[in-house]
């Protein structure tokens, strides 16, 4: 075990004056951010392509560290540890594009790979496997070969290899992008499933619908958080997201002409659902 | 000039390794007319990539024919004059970039049909200007070093850089963000309109290319389930969900407003949807 950093909480990824610059970049990818995840919460991180959010997803788990401002993950230091496995093994990190992860002959392979890495005895291993294939709802493909599935179904199976890690945060870069809707409504519901079982959820997504459900929203833009505070109070300012290159919620604008018509209309409306509730109420 | 691309009753299936074979595509028949965007839908592994390789003649089908106007695209020889015609846009836009430099590769492909000097390099830089590259800019560095959104747009611009009268996509939206959807979406319809081209994109998020779209083959398990039209879609004919898609969050609101007799324009209109549902609801304060 590495030290933990005195006084640092466990359940908490602390974010201080953060800045991270590419070698050779002339400008920083992240410039001075300050932000604390707690697990059991989930958040929604949202900017347009550049705003930082994947730089951010990778300091988070210690993938890079800092170049200035400091990162304690769980505890530990990212800038301290970043080659020890203690940040890696409590925030898991699952990206856009699966194909750049998976390394399993078989899918059952692949999920066990970080949990035997992690030393474990076998019979633990083989619990841990067979609950994250089944929690991502993948146990059907165990005996299958990750690299001929569809893109959605090697999502779920990198999803299922962090799952099994069993770590304080999940965060998820772009992971639902390639997915269809039924998978992407499973990954969010086990997303959902995690939070509640004590898990911090941290998804990057260019999908506001997403958002909708998080305990918190933020958004990046070049580098440092724009805005961030509930679903409905940044989701539900269209203007202010299409000046941060996000495209508003079709109910959001259509919520806000009908205010501007003069209908009155509760607050928060950000679901079809809710609107067409509010239609017939 | 683009003519005719017509599937006929195709199937595909993978050999796999030792044992047999995997079927991806089963019974798929359809035709795009020059000048239609087809946009290929359905959920992960239904086939809708598979369909992709073969509509660009990458892919021959294990049975029945692909014909580019009445002529039936068969063997080595005409598998690859087909393929000259034709264009994908893989999913994984890594897939495709090979070159050191973003310039080398967008001009590999009109290199291979024979471009050369000011001519090439016209075409080059025209086509990194319809996906919004510029090369001044990007032309000399290395295409590995870029962001995926600026990745993609690289590939498509090797790939409209060939010109091909046939533009298949697959999943070209995926990653991008608003602004970038919204700039890929006019690339689309600027070259379709210019070269009258097929353009066949698949895509699992109908939102994408509803207003591009002239028709939706709607896929599941390797088949066509459904060739619809916009209008359909919205009046729910078929069912979405079942098929692991789902309209846009302006789609449910007119369907939910036609279902209850109220019309509506083109519900991505958002100000004429609000009037509809204003009309909906009535008068404000009157109820």
């Amino acid at each position: 075990m590495t030290p933990m950093v005195s006084g640092a909480p466990p359940g908490i990824i602390s974010v201080e004056g953060l800045r991270y610059v590419y070698e050779g970049a002339d400008s920083p990818a992240l410039d001075g951010i300050d932000i604390e995840f707690s697990r059991g919460k989930s958040y929604a991180l949202l900017g347009r392509n550049g705003s930082g959010k994947s730089t951010l997803a990778r300091c988070l788990n210690g993938l890079i560290v800092p170049t200035a401002g400091r990162v304690v993950s769980c505890g530990h230091d990212t800038s301290r540890e970043a080659l020890s496995n203690e940040v890696a093994r409590s925030v898991a990190l699952v990206f856009q594009n699966p194909d750049t992860q998976l390394v399993g002959a078989t899918v059952e392979e692949e999920v066990a790979f970080g949990p035997e890495n992690l030393g474990l005895p076998s019979d633990r291993i083989r619990a841990r496997v067979d609950e994250a294939m089944e929690r991502a709802g993948v146990t059907d493909l165990a005996e299958r070969q990750p690299h001929r599935l569809s893109q959605g179904q090697k999502q779920l199976v990198a999803i299922a290899g962090a799952i099994a890690m069993e770590p304080d945060f999940l965060v998820s870069d772009e992971s639902t992008s390639m997915l269809d809707y039924s998978s992407r409504q499973r990954v969010l519901e086990l997303f959902e499933e995690l939070r509640s079982s004590g898990m911090g959820i941290i998804h990057v997504t260019h999908f506001l619908e997403e958002a909708v459900t998080a305990d918190e929203v933020v958004v990046l833009e070049s580098g440092a958080v724009a805005e961030r505070g509930s679903p409905s109070s940044v989701l539900g300012n269209p203007e202010r997201l299409r000046a941060l290159g996000l495209e508003p919620l079709p109910v959001s604008v259509v919520t806000r002409e009908l205010e501007r018509i003069g209908h009155r209309l509760p607050r928060g409306v950000l679901t079809a659902g809710e609107l067409v509730a509010w239609l017939y109420a | 000039m683009a003519v005719r691309l017509t599937l006929e009753d195709v199937t595909y299936s993978y050999p796999l390794t030792g044992k047999g074979e995997e079927s991806a595509l089963a019974g798929v028949s359809f035709d795009v007319e020059p000048g239609e965007v087809l946009c290929v839908a359905g959920a992960n592994g239904s086939g809708k990539s598979t369909l992709a390789q073969v509509c660009a003649g990458l892919l021959a089908p294990t049975s029945g024919s692909l014909r580019y106007g009445g002529t039936r695209v068969s063997g080595r020889n005409g598998l690859r004059r087909f393929r000259a015609k034709a264009g994908l846009l893989f999913q994984n836009p890594e897939c495709q970039l090979f070159a050191d430099t973003v310039e080398k590769d967008i001009a590999f492909g009109p290199h291979n049909l024979g471009l050369r000097g000011d001519e090439l390099a016209e075409r080059v830089r025209r086509s990194a200007a319809v996906v919004g590259l510029s090369m001044d800019e990007l032309g000399k560095r290395s295409p590995f070093a870029l962001s995926e959104g600026q990745k993609r747009r690289v590939a498509l611009a090797g790939v409209l850089a060939r010109e091909p009268e046939v533009l298949v996509l697959d999943e070209p939206f995926i990653g991008l963000d608003f602004e970038g959807a919204v700039c890929l979406r006019e690339a689309l319809e600027e070259y379709r309109t210019a070269r009258r081209a097929t353009v066949i994109v698949v895509t699992h998020e109908l939102s994408h290319v509803w207003s591009l779209a002239t028709s939706f083959a709607l896929m599941a398990g390797g088949r066509l389930v459904r060739l619809e039209n916009r209008e359909n879609l919205l009046r729910g004919d078929t069912d979405l969900a079942g098929l692991g898609m789902q309209l846009p969050q302006w789609g449910t609101i007119a369907r939910e407003l036609l279902r209850g007799g109220i019309p509506v324009g083109d519900p991505s209109d958002l100000r004429a949807l609000a009037m509809a549902v204003s009309r909906g609801k009535g008068t404000p304060g009157g109820r």
